[in-house]
């Protein structure tokens, strides 16, 4: 006779357990709710928005990250534009308990360079008010930061330029459980998994089981306070665990906080022309508030510590590497720098200390419906900074206005300073439907 | 100086006898207006000085004394985002980030003369304390002052049938006793279910001259919720109860 052992990821073992103990909750919450509410219609809704972008760009003719944009040939013009035009279409189709979200997004260019992209596409049964379940392809945003997320490890990319731009999600699937009390200490908790398919082996489309990753969440409103814990476990992905909060100190106070820490993060640097791999543990960071004035301004600060980010010198060294690579007479040097950097080195925060400054003014001087804010990314370290403008306006229902200068400042060897681009200005339409 | 004293006690004793009656008026009032729990919807329109309007329309579930949620149902630039207001803590649900955020309830979320505070508006008797002021031969008057500094306004002033005990005109006040905004009760509407108020509140503000806002009440049902409706988990399920 012969045995058959099998092998369970921890993170699989977890969810069945979870799997197996919600059904009383949901017998529960269906018991609770029967006769109380009556039979829902079938709906379906479109929604979405077009955006035609106009980008003007002041360039830095000696930024060697140009020659990384423009592989091919620089152009001879410091000032190039854009144009560019990103519909958004969604829709959500709900039945009883059962719905599906579609939500997709373009962004053509001209007839032979469009992108089509899929967001999110999920379906969803919530079996009662307390408990939903989840799958297929869907965003998730974790955290209480506004312009970063340390804790964040299911969620999109961020950009911090725009936090609240739409983003595409991950394919996984989850279960949600909340469930409020009757308590001026705790008032509701809600408990998160998602089940993370492994990565997928090269040139196929199958991953390894052991590859499963799992992520869970439990949040609670205890003492007027918005607290969560969190986790991912996956084979792929360094094992990770966070905290964050949210609170009202005053009527107009808010403050927030993330902490994550990650074991065995892959971070990568360039020692002596070499790009060079170093693992560790990495413990990031976020403290910020948002704050009302009597006037009615609304201040956004952050300080944000990224713990696998370069240091200044480490900063400077990659700097150099992609200078040599971009001036090398030799076309595979160049070819093997950009990738080093689109593989390694993207993104707006590659280094450590950064503080994000927002300050928003609804409608000054009674001027309706126009809404102006500014904001800042201040490289703590090396004292480079993004600092931008929004002018929103939105004269007349579902159209909307978008006026958005952004200046790029440090000197050449800082993360901003260094950067092929130093102003730009984008003018947004924006129409709903 | 037993007399005195007993003055003084009687005096005391008049003034406490009178602050209930106007805390239970003003409870009566709450009471008229609006079911304990409730499901309603309705419509904000904005009205600027040339004429033109922006309109908004809510689906707005409200549950006990503290717990209040809104969706946003039109214009389409707003679909989809939410509100949940629990006591003083608050919080915004914008679709395209997926996630709540803190807010306060001074802050406002669609422009023009309206806050949070206005459309998020928990029972009036729950914020304040009120007191009777000099009455007409028709309404009585009310003045209000906020228990909490979390709340919107400092003072209103509030003008309240005899009869019916129907809410008739409020004025809000700052903490330096400016006028920020007058609201307007009319066109009585029976809701069924024996409530018959005020469908639209007109609000006009010396702050923004020529502008005007309505609010009208298409519909108002009462209607029980769990509590779990009124969580940061469920913002974005709100539009499953419709």
């Amino acid at each position: 006779m012969t045995s058959v052992r099998v092998h369970t990821h921890p993170a699989v073992s977890i969810l069945l357990a979870w799997m197996v103990l919600i059904p009383g909750g949901i017998a529960f919450a269906q018991e609770e709710d029967a006769g109380t509410y009556g039979e829902r219609e079938k709906k379906l809704e479109w929604s979405g928005n077009l955006d035609a972008k106009y980008a003007l760009f002041h360039l830095d003719m000696r930024s060697p990250f140009l020659a990384l944009q423009f592989p091919g040939a620089r152009p001879s013009s410091s000032y190039l534009s854009q144009y560019r035009l990103e519909p958004y279409l969604n829709a959500a189709y709900r039945s009883g308990d059962v719905g599906f979200v579609l939500k997709t997004h373009a962004t053509y260019y001209s007839d032979s360079d469009t992108r089509v992209d899929l967001f999110e596409a999920y379906g969803t049964y919530s079996p009662s008010f307390n408990t939903t379940m989840q799958a297929g392809k869907r965003v998730y945003s974790w955290g209480k930061g506004y312009a970063f997320n340390p804790v964040g490890f299911v969620n999109s990319v961020k950009d911090p330029e725009n936090p609240e731009l739409a983003q595409a999600g991950l394919l996984s699937a989850n279960v949600e459980y909340l469930k409020s009390f009757q308590s001026t200490a705790l008032q509701s908790i809600a408990i998160t998994a998602v089940l993370i398919p492994p990565a997928m082996l090269p040139n196929s489309r199958y991953g390894e089981m052991e590859g499963v990753g799992l992520a869970l969440k439990a949040y609670a409103l205890l003492w007027d306070t918005d607290i969560e814990v969190m986790t991912l476990q996956s084979e792929d992905k360094p094992r990770s665990y966070g905290l964050d909060f949210a609170r009202n100190l005053q009527e107009n106070v808010e403050v927030h906080g993330e902490f994550s820490y990650a074991q065995g993060v892959q971070r990568f640097s360039v020692r002596d022309g070499m790009l060079t791999r170093g693992d560790r543990d990495a413990s990031t960071y976020l403290v910020g508030l948002r704050f009302l004035s009597a006037s009615n301004t609304t201040i956004i600060a952050e300080y944000f510590h990224n713990d696998v980010g370069l240091n200044k010198g480490e900063y400077e060294e990659y700097s150099a590497f992609v200078l040599n690579g971009t001036t090398s007479p030799i076309a595979a040097v160049l070819q093997q720098t950009l990738a080093t950097q689109q593989k390694y080195f993207k993104g707006s925060t590659l280094m450590q200390e950064y503080l994000y400054l927002k300050v928003i003014q609804p409608e000054p001087f009674d001027w309706l419906y126009f809404t102006p804010s500014v904001f800042m990314i201040y490289n703590l370290e090396d004292k480079s900074a993004l600092l931008s403008a929004s002018l929103s306006c939105k004269p007349s229902t579902n159209v909307e206005f978008l006026l958005w200068p952004t200046v790029l400042v440090g000197s050449p060897m800082t993360e901003y300073g260094g950067k092929q681009l130093q102003e730009r200005v984008e003018f947004w339409l924006r129409v709903y439907y | 100086m037993k007399t005195f004293l007993g003055l003084i006690l009687t005096v005391l004793a008049a003034f406490t006898l009178m602050a209930q009656d106007a805390n239970t008026l003003l409870k009566e009032v709450d009471d008229n207006l609006m079911p304990d729990s409730y499901e309603a919807y309705r419509k904000l329109v904005n009205e600027e000085p040339d004429g033109s309007k922006k309109e908004f329309t809510f689906y707005t579930v409200k549950k006990g004394k503290d717990k209040i949620a809104m969706l946003y149902l039109l214009p389409a630039s707003e679909k989809g985002r939410s509100t949940l207001r629990l006591g003083d803590n608050m919080w915004l649900f914008i679709p395209s980030a997926n996630k709540p955020i803190r807010i306060t309830s001074l802050q406002s979320v669609v422009g023009g003369v309206f806050n949070n505070a206005d459309l998020m508006q928990l029972e009036y008797s729950v914020e304040y304390d009120a007191v009777f002021a000099e009455g007409t031969a028709t309404e009585y008057v009310l003045d209000l002052k906020a228990k909490s500094r979390g709340v919107a306004y400092e003072r209103l002033k509030m003008w309240i049938t005899k009869g019916k005990k129907v809410l008739r005109k409020v004025e809000a006040y700052s903490a330096s006793n400016m006028l920020i905004k007058t609201l307007e009760f009319k066109d009585d509407k029976n809701y069924g279910g024996g409530l018959n108020r005020p469908s639209v509140i007109e609000t006009t503000s010396p702050l923004y001259k020529g502008y005007r806002s309505f609010m009208i009440y298409q519909s108002i049902k009462k209607r029980q919720f769990p509590d779990e409706v009124f969580t940061l988990t469920y913002m974005n399920r709100l539009g499953e109860l419709r």
